[in-house]
């Protein structure tokens, strides 16, 4: 693997993580005002 | 230079994310109609008594060749606070394109211009507005001689008020309701766990001064209560007028409702006794609980497609279109 494959791997990597983590904390304000569980559910 | 890039693409994706979240529907638009004047036609603002928030929308199918039709009213949400009939156009228009009659009725809010508004003085104005929306949509042509009622949050509450206490004075018969995280009813234990995990619930300390709950009930039902009276349940008789749930009996109509386990806005103990009175008196019901969710049921996506489905299927049960 070149060195440019693997930055572009590790771009990926955190895309993906940061996407994970907005949706995850769109789900955490919600639940603090409306009530729920983190995880479970339509996780995503 | 790269560690700027993997910065920026992290806030980037974080934020994109996040909007798509709270931006996409989650059904692709299965229950977004397209309104136009093929669907049907909206009249707006319609008055049904003095008051300034004593106004509805009427929603009339464009098929005005059918001999009778069926009226679904959809009452808002807003905590009997806030809300207004325009914010579920979007459901009213989706039971329109069904065929029904739709009207969004608007209440008095309890607010500083009206503080002596309550849950009882706003299922009184609900229950006074059937005529006037009945009668207006008999003066457009169209003849109703049924209904169902149904609302989110408040408007559920208000629409299972006027289900289960009010069908009696009902100008046309009520089929069924349908509607979302309404409270109820008012029992201490069911108020103090909220958001709590539902199936570890803390029992009533009797040593704990339950004054806050006393004076939200005091508030919602207009009649007074007091901390003492939990001790006595002589608190259950004033809140009644106010409890859809202590009102069901084997005349009740049939059900559809959706609560979320977690919800810390209203008590999800309090949807248990509606399923329980429900079941106790063999009312056809579909209760419909979401393990993931609080008073948005935002969680459990597919659950809130099963609740859909079976209003759908309720509507096409207990009240189908006559078709000409």
């Amino acid at each position: 693997m070149t060195l440019t494959q693997r930055r572009v791997l590790i771009l990926v990597i955190v895309m993906i993580v940061a996407a994970v983590l907005g949706r995850l904390a769109v789900r955490a304000v919600m639940n603090l005002l409306l009530g729920g569980t983190l995880l479970g559910g339509n996780f995503l | 230079m790269w560690g700027f890039i993997y910065m920026g693409a992290f806030i980037a994706s974080f934020i994109i994310s996040a909007i798509l979240k709270m931006t996409v529907d989650p059904f692709g638009g299965k229950y977004v109609t397209h309104w136009d004047s093929t669907v049907g036609t909206v009249y707006t603002d319609l008055s049904y008594g003095d008051g300034e928030a004593n106004r509805f929308d009427l929603y009339v199918p464009a098929d005005s060749g059918r001999e009778h039709y069926g009226l679904v009213i959809y009452l808002h949400a807003g905590g009997f606070t806030s809300g207004d009939k325009s914010g579920d156009a979007e459901m009213l228009q989706w039971l329109c394109a069904k065929g029904y009659v739709a009207a969004g009725i608007n209440y008095t809010l309890f607010s500083e211009e009206n503080p002596q508004a309550n849950v009882y003085t706003q299922s009184v104005e609900i229950r006074d507005s059937i005529p006037s929306v009945i009668a207006e949509a008999e003066k457009l042509g169209y003849h109703i001689d049924e209904m169902a009622v149904a609302g989110g949050s408040a408007g559920h509450a208000l629409a299972m008020l006027y289900a289960y206490r009010d069908a009696e004075v009902s100008p046309v018969p009520v089929k069924m309701v349908f509607g979302a995280v309404g409270p109820s009813c008012f029992y201490l234990e069911d108020w103090i766990n909220m958001g709590v995990d539902p199936d570890h619930p803390q029992p009533v300390d009797p040593d704990t001064d339950y004054s806050g709950v006393a004076g939200l009930f005091y508030a919602m039902s207009g009649k007074e209560i007091t901390a003492d009276m939990f001790a006595t349940g002589e608190y259950l008789e004033r809140v009644k007028d106010i409890s859809a749930a202590m009102w069901i009996d084997e005349n009740s109509v049939p059900t559809v409702c959706a609560y979320g386990a977690w919800d810390r806005v209203q008590a999800f103990g309090a949807s248990r006794r509606l399923d329980a009175a429900l079941t106790e008196h063999h009312v056809p019901h579909e209760y419909i609980v979401f393990p993931h969710s609080g008073h948005g049921l935002q969680n459990d996506n597919k659950l809130y497609g099963v609740y859909m489905e079976k209003v759908t299927e309720y509507l096409e049960t207990y009240m189908p279109i006559d078709c000409p």
